[in-house]
């Protein structure tokens, strides 16, 4: 239970680490802080507006008081879920804003890394058990000429190709304007086909990383003496390529699972502004052209504990899926 | 019956861009039902890419590109997979060389027994079959539950032999398998392997570098080097008449420490490099009987003297009658003396007659035997002045304990208890033990490279001998680096000693310019001296290699030069022959005898092999879980141990 | 961040065991020794070559790019939205520039945050990773904890909300902003590449010798890493790539430098996809995944430089 409840304290002080994180960015500008952003807001040589003012100070946690002061009531507002107001949304709350979004981005990004690490891990788990094949080479080089596309170009493409030319889906957006969330039929096919080729665009790119990874650590584990042992006992090639192959390369591409979702959600900024789709990489993006600090900032903090959430969960799946890590935390 | 006949098979190894080498060549011979072969031959021979080639088991670059082998009528070199499938572990399984990674880290050891049962289609139950195996190699059937990483090495190690065996196989081949292991638990699993062979009647081709061991266990020897057999005979003849040059030099660079007297040789030169042709006898350039026909014709393996032999000389029966020394006590193969120069080794310091080694003291014991080696005489003169000088170094009840902490507990572990010792200018003290006993600890403790919990570490060589002494427990920072010049260290894996971005001039010159400060071409030359001092001749073809350009002999006379540099008082050698291969050992030890001769050196000689610290050793420390349970002169320990663990130790040693 | 970031785990953990195992079988001497055989080998690598003969030859285009470019890519005095002409070869932007000079020019400034936030970010990593590893203790936790940080915050989201905060976003701040992102991974490579070296023979024989621990990091510890090091600055280099032409692809850019980020960005807002301009959409796109493969391809040798399994299986 060692290892547990080490990377539960990890889980723990990362979280209490992005949340300083995104108390001090602000602050990393010379002044006032509060002063700084509302002059960015108003724009050169206008007038501060006292009430702005109060506004972006709540959004920093301290209407006046020294930074400690301010750090604490800080820390109290973000664990009470108090974000403050959106600036340009205004009279909603970053809360509301932010639960507006984060179902789109939540489904759009839970589906496709999924189905990612799946199809990644077996086309990864096919090359290497075909190494040194045609198929092998065929994927591999495959999937390194599609990982040196750029993502949103890909996602422009798509748009291209199958909104503007073949019209076979919408262009942009998360629904279409006959159809109102809600669970109703209209609105899930609607929505549907709106997310069809933002999930595409993270699709396509997104397995390559789980190919790689599976094949290089399999094609590994396969050359080591346990798996020549397995040969030399007869074992059934099938089984040795799950059990000594694909069963052991599994686990780095468990933990590496984390650290891929941070730069997913990167792209996921990236397809959202693309295919204009209602989640909170659109919902970032706009905040900063608005010039919105208090959404922008309570988004980042979303998007970095969701990170940490996943690679809270993704360390207790590996503490479960290689028993080398629990005993050795252990003794 | 004939089990196994290999016929021709030859494997070539064929990198990238890299010259091809042809790794086993030509290789034919037969295993009957039920015989215990050995196939013996130093590293980078082929003996293990012999072994995956009779498995099937190589992988690119390596392939087979000749040859056959058959196994019952069927050719395994090129059977179809499904056919060869149905035919391994029944017919023919095997034990790797590193239990560490043989079996699957993640599914417990039941399902590897569970495994291999399915696999082969046996319907009995695995948890019955799986546990009568466990009870076969002497282990708890608990140790089926557990996973790999949950056992030390010697179970995982029995477990291989376990799985091996499991489908009652006719052959079972098994490469270097206790290597790694320490003497005591080689010792076990080696004897129960002897025992399971009685009653279950496989055959077995044991491949090895350990020379004493295939003695003891093999009907037959199989001799391999730079690729092919060069000698095939039964063990028994192979030890009291060998054919092969090459074999004969083996047998001197082996011997069994309790004998009388000891001596051991080494071979000159080193290995052909076997991605170029060579028309003549590969061994010829090492061979002290080469003539001129073997530079230019091949030798085939043929019969000679109830055996099977190649070498052109012993096939024209010119070959010199006299058989190497250690083994019969006779003095040393003359050939070797003569055309070996420097690089042989002929030491024997040890009890000359088997009175001596009760009665008489240290210096006493060796006297009589001056003058059958150059070291044992001036080695004589030595010990007794040694007897009257002040000790150098003193360790004095020294205990070390280390403490982890996880979370809120602290687990204390003790490494060293109450060890006291003390070391003389001119003599070695040998520290023998197995790996865990603490003989590094005692190392680390001495260089002060760690602190001990209590006691003292006091050093005496400081300024001219008039001073305090020094307390090396107390040293740190700059104190402790002013230290260090007078005791050094030569390492265990010369490889690993040297950085391999770094030439030899490079690491030379390091100590000299730190506390020689010599500069420039001064440090240069002085490295020069110090590398011909350490017998690297001459030094200028030496000074601009880097480390992979030198062969492990060459490494560890540059390791060894190195710590000379600073011109030390103590020597500090953490098992500096274990890594190198047999047949250059016996060059390497003189070498030390030589310095602590010559430099009135004050030697720790860290090593679990009782050959080395019966020729090196003035003196032996038996060290088990951090306690010295035996000390004395080394006669009297090796030759009339009291200790039970001591005597254990002794007990693993082959018996020829 | 165009590139997925899983690619970049495991093909380097494998550079890294790679490391090692060259040690053991003493290739690595002859690989990375002090010989001339280093770029040879390299070259002697077909996939490596092709991509050095790419980098090579933006490198060139980036070097005389205003000798290259038929006009100045910021001059809007051309008619708007052409397709592809004699004149201009790509056509031109919705704003009357030429799509092609801005290609040209672009990859300077793809050049520059790759080889710049490259080499900051190695160097962030360098030391950070270095310490860590050769520290131990306290220093160790504490750094591996923020190396740990620095792996987890999602990067683009990051430089996002940083560059939001800056009030002038110039070229340097840019490449301020992807170092800051992006050492974590090359650090935590390096502490581990680090953790073995320290405890090899030969580096307590140095402190023997009397060595001190600056010149033992210098001439025993970092020679031995270089093809560690030099990897970690190619990924680092791609990333940084990918990173600016996602940030001008977002509008948060240096908005007085072209790049092909923000000619995808225009292309995107001007219509290139309704008016058909697939050149102006196309171009960009391809010669930024044109210069990630020259990237890609030269890591393909570098892991073989110091792998002699890969070297092995080709």
């Amino acid at each position: 239970m060692a290892y547990f409840a080490r990377r539960f304290a990890f889980f723990l002080a990362t979280l209490w680490a992005a949340v300083t994180l995104n108390f001090l960015i602000p602050r990393l500008q010379p002044g006032d802080p509060a002063e700084a952003i509302v002059s960015r807001i108003g724009g050169k040589g206008q007038a501060v507006d006292p009430a702005q003012l109060e506004a972006v100070r709540t959004m920093l946690g301290a209407p006046g008081g020294n930074l400690f002061e301010q750090y604490v009531r800080y820390l109290g507002a973000v664990f009470s879920g108090d974000f403050g107001v959106s600036y340009s949304y205004f009279p909603y709350s970053v809360t509301h804003m932010i639960g507006e979004a984060l179902p789109w981005t939540l489904v759009l990004v839970g589906v496709t890394q999924i189905l990612s690490f799946v199809i990644g891990t077996l086309l990864g788990t096919w090359a290497a058990y075909r190494r040194n094949t045609r198929v092998d080479s065929v994927i591999t080089l495959g999937s390194t000429f599609v990982g040196t596309l750029p993502f949103f170009w890909i996602a422009l493409l798509l748009i291209y190709v199958f909104a503007i030319t073949l019209r076979w889906f919408p262009e942009r957006g998360g629904y279409g304007g006959g159809s109102s969330p809600g669970w109703n039929w209209l609105f899930i096919s609607d929505a549907f086909q709106h997310s069809v080729l933002p999930g595409l665009a993270l699709l396509i790119t997104g397995p390559i990383g789980w190919i790689i990874g599976m094949r290089n650590n399999m094609v590994q584990s396969l050359g080591e003496d346990h798996a020549r042992l397995a040969v030399a006992r007869g074992l059934p090639e099938r089984r040795i390529a799950i059990t000594y192959g694909a069963r052991i390369a599994i686990l780095p591409n468990v933990t590496g699972f984390a650290i891929a979702l941070g730069s997913i959600l990167g792209g996921t900024v990236l397809v959202e502004t693309v295919f204009n789709y209602p989640g909170m990489g659109r919902l970032l993006l706009e905040s900063v052209s608005n010039k919105d600090f208090p959404l922008m900032q309570a988004i980042f903090l979303f998007t970095t504990i969701g990170v940490l959430i996943a690679n809270f969960l993704a360390d207790i799946l590996y503490g479960f899926l290689d028993p080398r890590v629990r005993k050795a935390e252990n003794s | 019956m004939t089990l196994l006949e290999v016929d021709q098979l030859s494997v070539t190894y064929t990198p990238r861009d890299q010259p091809a080498v042809r790794a086993v060549r030509d290789v034919s011979f037969t295993i009957s039902d039920g015989e215990f072969v050995g196939l013996l031959g130093e590293s980078g021979c082929g003996k293990s890419t012999l072994g995956n080639a009779l498995l099937r088991l190589l992988s690119p670059p390596a392939r087979i590109i000749g040859g056959r082998v058959l196994f019952d009528g069927a050719d395994l070199a090129t059977l179809h997979t499904r056919q060869l499938r149905e035919l391994r572990w029944t017919n023919l399984s095997t034990v790797f060389q590193s239990s560490m990674n043989s079996l699957n880290p993640v599914i417990r050891i039941r399902e590897q027994f569970a495994d291999t049962f399915a696999a082969h289609r046996v319907t009995d139950n695995v948890d019955t079959r799986a546990a009568e195996l466990m009870e076969l190699v002497s282990l708890d059937r608990r140790v089926l539950r557990a996973f790999p990483h949950e056992l030390s090495g010697g179970m995982k190690q029995r477990v291989a032999l376990a799985l091996a065996l499991a489908l009652r196989p006719k052959l079972v081949l098994l490469d270097e398998p206790t290597t790694g292991l320490d003497v005591v638990v080689q010792r076990s699993i080696l004897d129960r392997l002897a025992e399971l062979r009685q009653e279950l009647g496989f055959a077995v081709l044991f491949i090895s570098h350990d020379l004493g061991t295939v003695l003891q266990m093999a009907d037959r020897v199989l001799v391999m080097y730079a690729g092919e057999i060069v000698e095939n005979r039964p063990a028994a003849e192979l030890r009291s008449d060998p054919r092969h040059p090459y074999t004969r030099g083996l047998l001197g660079s082996y011997a069994d420490p309790r004998q009388p007297e000891v001596r051991i040789t080494s071979i000159p030169g080193r290995t052909p490099d076997l991605s170029v042709s060579h028309p003549g006898c590969l061994f010829a350039p090492r061979c002290p009987y080469a003539e001129d026909a073997c530079t230019q014709t091949h030798p085939a393996l043929l019969p000679d003297h109830g055996g099977l032999v190649r070498c052109l000389v012993a096939q024209a029966d010119r070959l010199p009658t006299t058989p190497p020394g250690p083994l019969t006590g006779a003095t040393v193969d003359p050939a070797f003396v003569a055309t070996g120069g420097a690089e042989v080794a002929s030491i024997s310091p040890g009890i000359a007659d088997a009175a001596g080694t009760s009665s008489a003291g240290a210096a006493g014991a060796r006297s009589p035997n001056a003058g059958s080696g150059s070291l044992s005489a001036a080695d004589t003169d030595e010990a007794t002045g040694a007897g009257e000088t002040a000790a150098i170094l003193v360790v004095h009840d020294v205990h070390k304990r280390y403490t982890t902490r996880k979370g809120l507990r602290t687990n204390t572990v003790t490494a060293i208890s109450g060890v006291s010792l003390a070391l003389h200018r001119g003599r070695v003290t040998a520290l023998v033990g197995q790996s865990g006993s603490g003989k590094t600890t005692i190392a680390r403790l001495i260089t002060g490279i760690e602190r001990p919990t209590t006691g003292e570490v006091r050093f005496n060589g400081g300024g001219d001998g008039d001073g305090d002494p020094t307390r090396v427990d107390r040293l740190r920072g700059r104190a402790l680096r002013d230290y260090r010049r007078h005791v050094q260290m030569v390492f265990q894996d010369p490889f690993a000693a040297l950085n391999p971005t770094r030439t030899v001039a490079y690491a030379l010159s390091r100590p000299l310019v730190n506390y020689g400060g010599l500069r420039g071409g001064a440090a240069r030359d002085r490295a020069a001296e110090l590398l011909e001092s350490v017998g690297l001749f001459p030094a200028g073809q030496f000074l601009d290699k880097l480390p992979h350009q030198l062969s492990g002999g060459q490494r560890q006379r540059v390791v060894t030069a190195r710590a000379l540099a600073p011109d030390p008082a103590v020597l500090i050698a953490d098992e500096p022959i274990s890594m190198l291969d047999v047949s250059i050992r016996a060059e390497i030890l003189e070498l030390l005898a030589d310095l602590v001769r010559t430099r009135r050196l004050a030697m720790l000689y860290i090593t679990h092999d009782l050959l080395s610290a019966r020729l090196l050793a003035d003196e032996v420390l038996v060290l088990n879980r951090g306690e010295l349970v035996e000390s004395g002169p080394t006669a009297e320990v090796i030759g009339a141990p009291r200790n039970d663990y001591t005597k254990l130790l002794l007990d693993s040693i082959p018996r020829l | 961040m165009s590139t997925p970031a899983p690619a970049v785990p495991t093909p380097s953990r494998n550079t890294q065991t790679a490391v090692e195992q060259g040690h053991r079988s003493g290739m690595r001497g002859r690989l990375l020794g002090r010989q001339p055989g280093w770029f040879a080998i390299l070259w002697r690598n077909r996939k490596c070559r092709i991509g050095l003969l790419i980098l090579a030859g933006f490198v060139l285009v980036a070097l005389f790019a205003p000798v290259l470019a038929p006009y100045d890519p910021r001059s809007n005095d051309f008619p708007t939205s052409l397709g592809p002409t004699g004149d201009h070869w790509l056509g031109t932007t919705v704003q009357g520039e030429d799509v092609f000079s801005q290609l040209v020019v672009g990859a300077r400034t793809s050049l520059i945050v790759g080889l710049a936030a490259g080499l900051l970010s190695t160097l962030v990593g360098l030391v950070i990773g270095l310490t860590a590893g050769y520290a131990g203790g306290w220093v160790d936790e504490i750094l591996s904890f923020l190396i740990n940080l620095g792996l987890v915050v999602p990067a683009l989201p990051l430089m996002v909300t940083l560059a939001a905060y800056s009030p002038v976003r110039g070229l340097w701040l840019i490449i301020f902003v992807i170092s800051v992102t992006g050492w974590a991974y090359g650090a935590r490579i390096k502490r581990s590449q680090i953790i073995t070296l320290r405890t090899r023979d030969y580096i307590t024989a140095a402190r023997f010798a009397g060595d001190g621990t600056a010149r033992i990091i210098a001439r025993e510890i970092v020679p031995n890493m270089t093809s560690l090091i030099v990897v970690g600055f190619m990924g680092a280099a791609l990333a940084a790539i990918g990173g600016e032409a996602g940030l001008a692809f977002l509008g948060l850019g240096d908005p007085l430098t072209v790049s092909w980020g923000t000619m995808l960005n225009q292309a995107s807002l001007g219509g290139a996809m309704i008016t058909g301009q697939w050149a102006w959409l196309i171009a960009p796109g391809l010669t930024l995944a044109l210069l990630i493969t020259s990237f890609t391809l030269i890591n393909f040798g570098i892991d073989a430089l110091s792998n002699p399994h890969l070297r092995e299986d080709g």
